[in-house]
């Protein structure tokens, strides 16, 4: 401090120094009890994302594998439960009787009358001699009702060997339906170079002879699912027979009064208006009527025809109870990725301001540390 | 010779750093809270601390400064927010630097600036040298005299105020 003179220089120093405050004692105990703080806090936080992470990460495994079990479980129980001449299920509701036929069920059956041995053999002789044998196996149970007027609606899947296969029996079953006197709608053909494919075909065909028809398209091939849905038509056919006739005796009687020469201007008048509104009535009938045996004359028949490559991708996870069960959690799993990404997606500018700013921070402390450990 | 163990600087130093602040900021509350929290931050960082880089007390005092400017900051703006603040006249009244300080004295150094309050704490009271407190102020060591020459000359000034 040399340089610095003036009156009453040294006095004044010493009366600074011999006067300068004193830290208290609690002072001096705060900061030896809090010396050890903040390095506690520290790993206390460490310790904390130790062990929250690996328990999230457990839970959304375990999640994932409880849904897998529970699902697996429940397809499992319908799968384990024995069928009924290959029905597993039957479904009545308000005319409509739906027979429905799971794979599953149907596999062992079909085993023995693949597509090879029956298109091999001697092509169309053998395929007409399979088809008792599959409506015995499984169709007998599906007799679609002949003495009484049906919608009928089926829809077959059923697997071929390859690609070959699957274009001679798509035109195999356009021939068939066209023997048995029926044609097909739509016909959507696609394959593959690695020996995948698929066709969809949407056939029409004599109600009495969509039994027939089914059990011919069945035998295509490894039957893979089928359902058939029938739909009373009797009733309502009776009911509009009854009306018409009604109709067309009012329609007399109406004619028949307005013939006569005694009667009074205005009941002619109303006379002439029934007859016009019974007859417009009785055309929208039987307009009607013509539609109701329109839709029991033919059976809609959708088949889907898939080779054996894209029905093993498409029936690869229902193998096993196990396979089923990785297979929910994986996808349990893939959900709660999907969900993850999507928060992340959404929280991410929030995140980086936040990790912007805490980084800038860091960065500053440190800075100010290095400055400090440096002075 | 043994590197110090932070209780050592703590025993060594703690009156140091408080006088510091206390002149610093001229609230002995405050100092007490600055002081406790220089050496928390010191604390965090002991392990980075090299003993052949600089004292101790130094190194202290550079940390306090740096809670003493946050404090101030902050009390910039809360001062700003509460707009009836005023210092408490009892409060004036009373020693603040020092027990035994003559009233003179004790209103001369009331009416310097922190900032030369804070380089006579430095240079007078903790006789640190030049350089050592220029680099906790963070300006050179010329600047750090000459700020030094001009706060004792004002204080010599406010006290002969006082006495006149």
């Amino acid at each position: 401090m040399s340089g610095i003179e003036f009156e009453g220089y040294e006095a004044l120093v010493s009366e600074l120094r011999a006067t300068a405050p004193v830290a208290p004692d609690r002072l001096r105990q705060r900061v030896l009890d809090g010396a050890p703080a903040p390095r506690a806090r520290r790993s206390k936080k460490r310790r904390l994302a130790l062990v929250v992470v690996p328990v999230a990460v457990v839970l959304a495994v375990g999640a994932a594998f409880v849904h897998g079990f529970v699902k697996s479980g429940s397809h499992g129980a319908s799968a384990n439960t024995p069928p009924l001449a290959g029905i597993s299920s039957i479904v009545s509701n308000g005319g409509v009787v739906r027979h429905q036929v799971e794979k599953r069920a149907l596999a062992p059956v079909n085993k023995q009358k693949t597509l090879p041995s029956t298109y091999s053999a001697a092509g169309d002789n053998a395929l007409q001699a399979a088809v008792p044998a599959a409506a015995a196996g499984s169709l007998n149970a599906l007799r679609i009702p002949r003495n009484r007027l049906v919608h009928a609606t089926a829809s077959l899947e059923v697997r071929v060997p390859g690609r070959s296969e699957l274009s001679k029996a798509t035109n195999q079953a356009t021939q068939d339906v066209a023997a048995l006197g029926g044609y097909a709608q739509s016909v959507r053909y696609s394959a593959s170079h690695d020996g995948g494919g698929s066709a969809v075909l949407s056939l029409r065909v004599p109600v009495q002879r969509a039994q027939t028809a089914i059990g011919k398209l069945g035998s295509l091939g490894t039957l893979l699912s089928q359902q058939v849905s029938t739909q009373d038509l009797q009733a309502k056919l009776t009911s509009q027979t009854s009306q018409i006739g009604s109709l067309k005796r009012a329609i007399a009687v109406y004619v028949t009064a307005l013939q006569s020469s005694t009667l009074p201007a205005s009941q002619r008048a109303i006379l002439q208006i029934r007859l016009n509104n019974a007859r417009r009535s009785l055309s929208q009938l039987e307009h009607a009527r013509k539609g109701t045996l329109a839709a029991g004359a033919n059976a809609d028949i959708s088949l889907v025809l898939v080779t054996h490559k894209t029905a093993a991708a498409v029936t690869h996870h229902k193998e096993g109870r196990l396979g089923r069960l990785l297979g929910d959690a994986a996808h349990f799993l893939a959900l709660e990725g999907i969900i993850l990404l999507y928060a992340l997606i959404v929280l991410a500018p929030v995140i980086l301001l936040v990790a912007l700013g805490w980084w800038i921070l860091r960065e500053r402390r440190r800075r100010e540390e290095r400055l400090l450990a440096g002075a | 010779m043994a590197a110090p163990t932070f209780a050592d600087v703590v025993a060594e130093d703690l009156d140091a750093v408080y006088r510091y602040l206390v002149y610093l900021t001229g609230d002995r509350s405050a100092a007490e809270d600055l002081a406790a929290e220089t050496f928390e931050r010191a604390f965090r960082s002991w392990r980075r601390f090299d003993p052949r880089r600089g004292a101790p007390r130094t190194w202290l005092c550079r940390i306090a400064h740096s809670a003493a400017v946050d404090w101030f900051r902050a009390e910039a703006r809360r001062q700003r927010r509460e707009e009836t603040y005023s210092r408490d006249d009892a409060q004036i009244e009373e020693s603040v630097f020092a027990e035994g300080l003559s009233p003179e004295l004790e209103r001369a150094l009331r009416r310097l600036t922190p900032a030369e309050r804070e380089v006579v704490a430095l240079r007078v009271l903790l006789e640190l040298d030049g350089p050592s407190a220029a680099r906790v102020l963070g300006i050179s060591a010329t600047a750090c005299s000459t700020r030094l020459s001009r706060a004792l000359q004002r204080l010599e000034e406010e006290m002969s105020d006082v006495r006149n």
